[in-house]
């Protein structure tokens, strides 16, 4: 054959040592706009991170999780192929039609206040001590309680709320066969608590975020109670670990650029800013999954039908070729980031995330100078969904 | 009557815009987003959801 073939790298993406932000990593992207990995394609470069993410010829590749475990039933099983993240076309963009009005910018605007209290509420309890345990202390307490500020649930039940989506989330790691009755257990909860909340704000209809959904209507079209019991469960399920590591990953990346700490402690107006450098270069969702509905041919590369397609987040969001200065910069002018997925499934919950986030982060460098970490951290994998899941750090109290 | 203007600069081809209102957005096999500019008065409702849920909101109306 004389056809020039371009050497196409090889990564093994679940090998617990695989590092994104890795010299592996980036001579592969220098090499080749995607990777050949143990599951499936992987997308390395920003401009076709881009354009797959939104192409028409993939599909959620997250439906056949259950399956691929060899779980063909039960609780999650159920609620998982029922849920948002994996319906596609109508009956995906039905519920979402339903459930975005709720989460209309102009609405949680209005929540603002209350993150704030709870930013300072969470500081003030270890800023005289000079260091805390930053997930435990913070990232963890807020990201929950925020969801239940969010819900109106009492924010005294968060630990229950938090360990019951932990172990929902073991249904997404290595060891789910031998966790189902656990997660089944958790589902069922999550389920009374949900269900709770749909029959108090149907008999006592108010102007809050869960009123909004049981009254969410759209040409007489209404969520059914089960598929409002779904999603809430969704809710909490996708908006709790993740802003917990997103928060510590952004205090990783400060600790890595202290200048720009101080930038943020005099300017508390670049929080948005934060918010996004941080999840371009250090974003928790290493990964979103796609699967090729149809054979279709992009660049040089055949795709079969079938095929997995990872689209890398951090990879696109360090490209060379489209952030010639990647690093982190709050004053910079930087293409989007791909932190909250993108296309029809992008993050549902992005507003709430990017306005919580974007209070903590300024709240947090106006009180604490000098973060360093002071050891006994503890990390997810990089693959999937990482962050710390400790991060005892040191600091100054400013005056 | 208000006419749509969405900034190409910003739009990201999200479409989420054509989910929220698929009478004025679409999206093409390419996944790119074609819309009317012009619009039934009846559609206001949906055009303003669309409006509010582009997450990088490039979606404006103008008099
Ligand atoms: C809200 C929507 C989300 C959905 C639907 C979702 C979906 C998935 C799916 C299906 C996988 C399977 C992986 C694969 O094909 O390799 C996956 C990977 C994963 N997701 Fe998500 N994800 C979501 C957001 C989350 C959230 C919120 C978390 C956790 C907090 C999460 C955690 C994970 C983890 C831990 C993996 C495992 C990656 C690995 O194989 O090591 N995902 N995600
Ligand atoms: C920093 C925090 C967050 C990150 C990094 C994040 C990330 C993501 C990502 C990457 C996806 C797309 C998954 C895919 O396409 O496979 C997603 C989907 C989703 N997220 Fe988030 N998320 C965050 C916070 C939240 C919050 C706070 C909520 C809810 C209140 C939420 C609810 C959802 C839902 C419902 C979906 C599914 C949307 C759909 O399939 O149409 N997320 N999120
Ligand atoms: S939702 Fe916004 S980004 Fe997406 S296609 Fe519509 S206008 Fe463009």
């Amino acid at each position: 054959m004389s056809t020039p073939t371009v050497q196409v790298p090889y990564l093994n993406i679940s090998d617990p040592s695989f590092a994104m932000q890795s010299e592996e990593l980036r001579a592969a992207r220098e090499q080749s706009w995607y990777a050949r990995t143990n599951y499936g394609i992987a997308v390395l470069r920003y401009d076709e991170v881009s354009k797959l993410l939104k192409s028409p010829k993939l599909s959620q590749g997250s439906a056949k999780w259950p399956a691929h475990n060899g779980v063909h039933g039960g609780l999650f099983y159920d609620w998982w192929t029922k849920n948002l993240l994996v319906l596609e076309g109508e009956d995906h963009h039905r519920i979402r039609r339903l459930l975005n009005p709720a989460f209309s910018p102009r609405l949680i605007k209005d929540l603002v206040p209350r993150f704030q209290a709870l930013a300072n509420e969470l500081i003030d309890a270890f800023i005289d001590k000079g260091e805390c345990e930053f997930i435990r202390d913070f990232a963890e307490p807020y990201a929950t309680r925020v969801l239940t500020i969010l819900l109106g649930i009492p924010e005294s039940e968060w630990p229950t709320i938090a360990r019951l989506a932990s172990t929902v989330g073991l249904a997404l790691g290595v060891t789910f066969k031998q966790d189902l009755d656990k997660v089944d257990a958790a589902v069922a909860e999550l389920y009374e608590y949900a269900e709770g909340l749909i029959k108090d704000r149907q008999a006592n209809p108010g102007e809050d975020f869960v009123s909004r959904l049981v009254l969410a209507n759209r040409d007489g079209d209404r969520l059914s109670d089960e598929e409002l019991r779904n999603a809430l469960v969704l809710l909490i399920f996708g908006g709790m670990d993740t802003t917990r590591n997103q928060l510590g990953l952004a205090m990783q990346s400060f600790m890595h650029n202290p200048e720009q700490w101080e930038l943020l402690a005099e300017r508390p107006d670049l929080g948005g800013k934060a918010v996004e450098e941080v999840m371009r270069i250090n974003p928790t969702v290493t990964w979103v999954t796609r699967e090729a509905v149809e054979d279709f041919t992009y660049q040089d590369l055949f795709v079969e039908k079938g095929t997995t397609v990872h689209l890398f987040t951090q990879s696109s969001g360090t490209d060379p070729k489209a952030f010639p200065n990647p690093e982190m910069d709050l004053l910079g002018e930087h293409a989007p980031h791909y932190g909250f997925g993108g296309g029809v499934h992008h993050c549902l919950g992005h507003f709430v995330a990017r306005a919580d986030m974007s209070e903590a982060l300024p709240l947090l460098a106006s009180r604490i100078a000098n973060p360093h970490l002071t050891g006994g951290d503890e990390w997810l994998p990089d693959s999937g969904n990482t962050g710390p899941i400790r991060l005892p750090i040191g600091f100054t109290k400013r005056s | 009557m208000k006419t749509i203007d969405v900034d190409r600069t910003l739009c990201d081809n999200h479409g989420q815009c054509a989910i929220a209102a698929p009478d004025v957005f679409r999206m093409n096999a390419d996944g790119e987003l074609e819309y009317e500019a012009t619009f039934d008065d009846a559609l206001l409702d949906v055009v303003e959801e669309a409006i509010d849920v582009c997450p990088v909101q490039a979606i404006f109306l103008k008099d």
